[in-house]
């Protein structure tokens, strides 16, 4: 991804090992790097799975990520 | 398809046979039988010591159908169908912890604990989350009805079976006494046993009393055939008790604590029942312990032992010697039922008979099943 050095890897390890909490985490900061590029289809892409991990992980953070993405008119 | 005549089943004892050798070898028996002896009523899965903790999950294999039993963040226990209401995944394969949303691996669809449908990612397409056709309170998790009577989860797949405490009344009023915290002895306490036999076998060995002396040895000395009772309920359960039971006694004379309030019947007494189809109980002053039988198909059975007792921490010593002393008796009956399987495939046996002193638990489960049986050919008529 443009201007996330190491963000592709470091979601593959977080995928490989089934950490949801650090995938949520990776995920928002994909989408965050999506929404200031302007690109709002690929930031909702990302933090949906950011939500989902969340969810995953029982994250306080599911609410949050749920309600940016309403907000987007995405959930 | 169309059963053999049972009506040599439903006879008084003096004139009984048992059911014929098809009812323990046939495939086709065993999958008439899921629907009146195990789906229309209650049947026991598991016990919700298996699911100790909240987000604790574990699947359950039910004769084929796949349930998942899961404790929640809010303690309660629930059973669902295992399976995504999206395109049909399996959502728990292992036991486990969800600590979270319980995730389907295909597509991500997110449940609660409690069942409800929480998150449909990308339904609507990449980032888009809902879709108008796509209606989440009507596509929650399907749960199956349950409940929890002695620790053991019973499920009722069908629905429609008279609620377990109505259908139970009696065996729950004979019981109110053991129906206090239980606590599971823990991994020393839990055991299994694979039988090449019929479920029905077991259940018709823990009958009885009849067998004792043969089968059980040990017991003479202190639990003699005569100290021995029937209990019988037609259509409702039947089993035996012991007037005569002995506690357990540690090398320094310890003994298990009783459960609180018993009777003084209780300081003797010990009673073991079968709650149909699949679920013998045993219960004692100071223990009690399930047998739940898992069915792997008409001439095999796989055995859940687990035993309880009345507080959290007993002497571990005396608890392992009260397993194996158990799984001593238990393993002396695999013998006599895995031969009683063996000849099944003998063509001129017409169902037994049944000694009218001796047999009368037993012959109430064979009128149990072919009851239940005789009424499923007759509303298919």
């Amino acid at each position: 991804m443009k201007g996330a050095p190491g963000l592709q890897s470091r979601l593959l390890t977080a995928h490989e090992v089934g950490d949801s909490v650090t995938l949520s985490r990776l995920y928002t900061e994909a989408a965050d790097l999506a929404e200031a590029e302007g690109d709002r289809d690929r930031a909702a892409f990302f933090l949906t799975h950011a939500w989902v991990f969340a969810l995953d992980a029982g994250s306080g953070t599911a609410d949050v990520l749920q309600n940016r993405l309403r907000s987007w008119g995405r959930c | 398809m169309s059963l053999s005549d049972l009506s040599g089943v439903l006879q008084p004892i003096e004139r009984a046979r048992g059911l014929p050798n098809e009812h323990y070898t046939s495939d086709a028996v065993f999958d008439a039988e899921r629907g009146p002896l195990w789906f229309s009523t209650w049947a026991g899965i598991c016990v919700a010591a298996d699911v100790p903790e909240p987000g604790d999950a574990r699947p359950v294999d039910f004769l084929g159908v796949p349930l998942f039993v899961m404790r929640g963040r809010d303690g309660v226990v629930r059973v669902f169908q295992n399976i995504c209401r999206h395109r049909g995944m399996i959502l728990v394969t292992e036991p486990r912890k969800i600590e979270g949303a319980i995730r389907c691996p295909y597509h991500s669809w997110c449940y609660s604990h409690e069942g409800r449908l929480v998150a449909t990612p990308h339904v609507g397409g990449p980032g888009r989350n809902t879709h108008p056709d796509i209606k989440p309170a009507e596509l929650g998790l399907i749960e199956v009805r349950s409940h929890i009577w002695l620790d053991v989860v019973y499920v009722n797949l069908s629905g429609d079976a008279p609620r377990f405490e109505d259908l139970h009344a009696e065996l729950i009023a004979r019981w109110a006494e053991f129906d206090v915290p239980l606590h599971h002895g823990g991994e020393d306490s839990r055991f299994q046993l694979e039988c090449r036999t019929n479920w029905k076998l077991a259940v018709e060995n823990y009958c009885e009393s009849y067998h004792l002396p043969w089968v059980h040895p040990g017991l003479n000395s202190y639990s003699r055939l005569e100290d021995h009772y029937h209990i019988e309920l037609p259509g409702k359960f039947g089993g035996q008790g012991t007037e005569v039971y002995r506690q357990l006694r540690g090398d320094d004379g310890e003994v298990f604590p009783d459960f609180p309030g018993l009777s003084e019947k209780w300081d003797t007494a010990g009673e073991y029942l079968t709650v149909t189809p699949n679920v013998m109980l045993g219960v004692q002053r100071d223990h009690l312990f399930v047998i739940l039988l898992e069915p792997k198909g008409p001439r095999s059975t796989l055995e859940h032992v687990h035993i309880y007792y009345a507080v959290p921490e007993t002497p571990d010593r005396l608890r392992a010697r009260n397993t194996e002393q158990w799984r001593g008796v238990f393993v002396e009956d695999i013998d006599v039922v895995e031969g009683m399987q063996a000849a099944r495939g003998a063509p001129g046996f017409d169902g037994g008979r049944f000694s009218p002193a001796m047999d009368g638990p037993t012959l109430l489960f064979h009128q149990w099943v072919a009851a239940r049986l005789q009424a499923m050919e007759t509303a298919a008529e």
